[in-house]
């Protein structure tokens, strides 16, 4: 069968043998016989330099991130014959992933436009068919358009009691993992204290900044002075803000300081 | 088509905790190849659960069990008796949880949700996942293994999601993430050409909704500008100073235009950064606070595409919708930093703080400390993040919800809000205040500030006249109900109302005696809370005698007055603290109809239920 064949593409190259795979994926023999019309910058055409009704087979190689524009897609399917073919594919030029984001859209626009039996292919394309009527029917979309969730909630229907869904185990609340009673966590020591962490507490809230630690701060580690990320757990210097080495301490008074 | 299916990630956010886990999941999940999808559960469509192959549930719980805004409608699907066992067979699914043990219902919403799927028909991935807030290490003391478990597990039951195995370590080379936005910066000769013509409240109200209306924090059911802006004329201490309380009273009066809000409803707030803390940023990330921006997500979507963006300056950008000095930043800011941080000693330090050995550090260092995204920064002086990285993760600008004191009938034009002015020390000693009620305190009625609200239905329903309340509502909690009797004083100058019993607590009568000229004019005299029209008003010190006396104590004296008005039909209404109040108040509830009837302990538990199921049994509870 002989038959006329347009390969368009946004980008500024078409390759032939894409076009070829292309056709070889419409299932059709005889590549020999094809001699397909190659446009390039599809999307900047306003009108397609084809007769209407005159093709069988429209080959959109897309390069692009976006949807390719209501007007092509008209376009296209003006020049096709009754129950011709476009098969959308994307170009191997393409970015990874980025013709998956729109194949969806894309799959509504061809509905739209009044194409019929949109089917997405394995190779990332898409495949659908002018309709074998003119201008003037309709007939109902077998697409739902998912474009907002439907609640299709009967409120007149039985609800089941949610609180039957919690068993005894449930009600429980987890136990936490036993405090180490390591110094410096939250929990103050209780009163009646007997791990010894009382004792402990009063040793760390005597240790306070010397007159000479604040004079002449110096540490083996070299952390203290790069602020809370980098001290240690028992750093006397915990909570002020970063200071230079052997510099004296400034508690500057911007609203970052800590007023001790 | 078998092969367009996707792992489908849907989470229930209410303070963006579960969004947060979500996203790690979905930066996981596009590291192992996995195709998916993220969702919030208000944007996906029920019916089509069936056709999944796999779905991961990620769902907060709010303060009272209850499930998050988003989830409401999905979970009232889910609960029609008419979705038969087989409804899901074949779905695989996983469920994790982010809860607080120190609430009574730990985690029930994802509880439930298990259990539901499970008797759907649902086969799980893996066991489900509980995260504590209250745990050492927060709630990803829990995410860690239990991703770990669901990479494994998925792998095995569906290997063609995960085309390169379960584990996939990260290399050195390989680039982090795109950022999820894109920021186009405009030239703009005029400064004020877009908002000029309008006046200077429409100004504020368009620069508001701009900016906060393009953050990508932003969810699907918040509102973007305000609803109207408060002016404070009265801003007065309820406490005495220095007896370690700082409560306040602030009266605010509408600016714009009125809106009518009910007893019971809630005021949401936009607070007020420090103008100093936001010139700190954005010096420290060498910003440009003068240049005009539009921010729009990357992958953008159909819808947005014709949404029309109103460039705004990035000062302003950075004022109402950045929280730059209250809320500390997530983990994943740390694995950013990590990559743009140009000295050695600090890369090393922040992949510490993103690897699961580094978890623990992270969390004393950053969540216990409430480390601000400022002072995160200032401690890692070497970064230098793009712009568009700060906007993804510095945390949005939250507005605050506060009960509403006043009823409209007394106070037509005018908002009154009793607020706990916050602060506190944390673990290393520093000093810390809250944005949002520190700013409010601050704010001096003769300024003229306009204040950016929103009014919102909260969780105690407005009782009508005719209604017996029994009201218990230590400290702040007496918020609420302080519009509730303010409102029945207005009512019964017109007809008879029912009686108010109302239990208030507090430390020491002379410190921290909220209202009490309020309520005591409203207890005598036949007022709506006095004993001789069948109310009461009872107050609990609990500090001003060596032993403890809190309004349970004083709900059991009144035993008898309690169950009269219960038989009669009244509500409860329980407002305040949530740590331990409402679990003991319930109880005492509890034993009041225990005792007074002579009936079992189960069969009080059972009768309250029963209460709270006809809905005359409300909580409202906050942290």
């Amino acid at each position: 069968m002989d038959g006329a064949v347009l390969a368009c593409t946004d980008g500024a190259v078409l390759p032939v043998s894409q076009v070829f795979d292309a056709i070889r994926e419409l299932g059709n023999g005889g590549l020999e016989q094809w001699d397909p019309l190659v446009l390039t910058s599809a999307s900047l055409l306003s009108k397609l330099p084809v007769d209407s009704s005159s093709v069988d087979f429209v080959i959109l190689i897309w390069l692009s991130i976006d949807c390719p524009v209501d007007q092509l897609i008209q376009e296209i399917l003006r020049v096709l014959k009754v129950d011709g073919t476009i098969l959308i594919r994307k170009s191997s030029q393409s970015a990874v992933g980025s013709f998956d984001k729109i194949i969806s859209s894309l799959e509504n626009k061809l509905l739209l436009a009044g194409f019929t039996e949109p089917q997405v292919l394995q190779s990332a394309g898409i495949k659908a068919k002018k309709p074998s009527w003119k201008i003037g029917s309709s007939f109902a979309l077998k697409k739902v358009i998912r474009s907002s969730p439907k609640m299709q909630i009967d409120f007149d229907s039985d609800l089941i009691d949610e609180d039957s869904l919690l068993t005894e185990e449930d009600l429980k609340k987890p136990q936490l993992p036993p405090g180490d009673c390591e110094i410096g966590s939250t929990r103050k020591a209780c009163k009646n204290c007997t791990c010894g962490r009382a004792e402990e507490e009063e040793k760390v809230l005597k240790l306070g900044l010397t007159t000479e630690q604040i004079d002449n701060p110096q540490s083996a580690c070299g952390n203290c002075g790069l602020g809370d990320a980098f001290r240690c757990s028992t750093c006397p210097y915990k909570g002020l803000p970063a200071f230079k080495l052997g510099e004296k301490v400034a508690l500057s008074g911007n609203f970052l300081a800590a007023d001790i | 088509m078998k092969g367009m299916r996707k792992l489908l990630i849907l989470y229930a956010s209410q303070t963006g905790n579960a969004l947060d886990a979500a996203e790690r999941l979905s930066r996981e999940a596009e590291r192992r190849a996995c195709p998916f999808n993220l969702l919030s559960v208000d944007q996906y469509d029920p019916s089509l659960l069936p056709q999944e192959e796999a779905v991961i549930f990620v769902v907060s719980t709010t303060g009272q069990g209850d499930t998050p805004d988003s989830m409401k409608v999905f979970w009232r699907y889910l609960l029609q008796r008419n979705l038969g066992q087989r409804w899901l067979s074949g779905v695989l699914y996983a469920v994790f949880g982010l809860g607080d043990s120190s609430y009574q219902k730990y985690n029930f919403v994802a509880k439930k949700l298990d259990k539901r799927l499970m008797d759907l028909g649902g086969t799980t991935i893996v066991e489900r996942g509980l995260g504590d807030d209250q745990h050492p290490s927060g709630y990803e003391a829990s995410l860690d293994p239990w991703l770990s478990s669901l990479w494994r597990m998925l792998n095995m039951v569906k290997p063609e999601f995960l085309p390169n195995g379960p584990d996939v370590v990260i290399q050195d080379t390989v680039l982090i993430d795109q950022p999820k936005v894109r920021i186009t910066y405009h030239n703009i000769a005029n400064d004020e050409s877009h908002f000029s013509s309008a006046s200077d409240l429409t100004c504020l109200n368009m620069q508001i909704g701009s900016a906060r209306s393009m953050h990508p924090g932003k969810s699907s059911s918040d509102r973007s500008r305000p609803g109207c802006f408060l002016k404070m004329v009265k801003n007065l201490p309820l406490t005495r100073s220095n007896c370690g309380k700082d409560v306040r009273h602030f009266e605010f009066e509408f600016v714009s235009h009125v809106l009518k809000y009910e007893t019971g409803d809630v005021l949401e707030v936009l607070p007020g950064q420090d103008s100093a803390a936001v010139d700190a940023f954005i010096r420290r990330c060498n910003l440009d606070p003068d240049s005009f921006i539009t921010v729009s997500l990357r992958e953008m979507d159909d819808h947005n595409t014709h949404d029309s963006r109103i460039p705004v300056k990035l000062r302003t950008f950075v004022e109402f919708s950045m929280d730059v000095a209250s809320a500390s930043p997530r983990r994943y800011l740390f694995e950013v930093m990590s990559f743009f941080a140009t000295a050695e000693h600090e890369r090393e330090r922040l992949k510490y703080f993103a690897s699961p050995e580094g978890r623990d550090d992270l969390y004393q260092y950053n969540q216990k400390e409430r480390r601000t995204v400022l002072e995160v920064l200032e401690d890692f002086p070497s970064v230098q993040m793009p712009f568009e990285w700060l906007v993804q993760l510095v945390p949005p600008l939250k507005p605050r919800a506060f009960s509403i004191s006043s009823s409209q009938s007394a106070h037509p034009n005018q908002v009154h809000l009793t607020v706990n002015v916050v602060s506190w020390t944390t673990p290393y000693k520093r000093k810390k205040k809250g944005l949002c009620s520190s700013w409010l305190a601050a704010l001096d009625p003769c300024d003229g500030i306009h204040v950016p609200t929103w009014f919102h239905k909260g969780l105690l329903p407005t009782p009508s006249p005719s209604l017996p309340l029994i009201l218990v509502g230590p400290g702040t909690g007496c918020a609420p109900f302080r519009g509730f009797i303010e409102e029945r004083a207005v009512q019964s100058r017109t007809n008879s109302t029912a009686p108010i019993i109302f239990f208030f607590g507090c430390w020491n009568e002379d410190g921290d005696f909220l209202y009490r000229d309020f309520w005591l004019s409203h207890s005598q005299n036949k007022g709506v809370l006095s004993e001789a029209k069948g109310g009461g008003f009872y107050v609990a010190f609990s500090r001003d005698q060596p032993q403890k006396v809190y309004v349970q104590h004083k709900m059991r004296e009144q035993s008898q007055r309690i169950w009269n008005l219960l038989a009669e039909g009244a509500a409860v209404y329980i407002a305040g603290s949530s740590t331990k109040m409402p679990a003991d108040v319930t109880s005492a509830f509890e034993e009041i109809v225990s005792y007074e009837n002579e009936v079992s302990a189960e069969d009080a538990v059972r009768w309250i239920r029963a209460l709270e199921k006809c809905g005359k049994f409300h909580i409202e509870a906050w942290s």
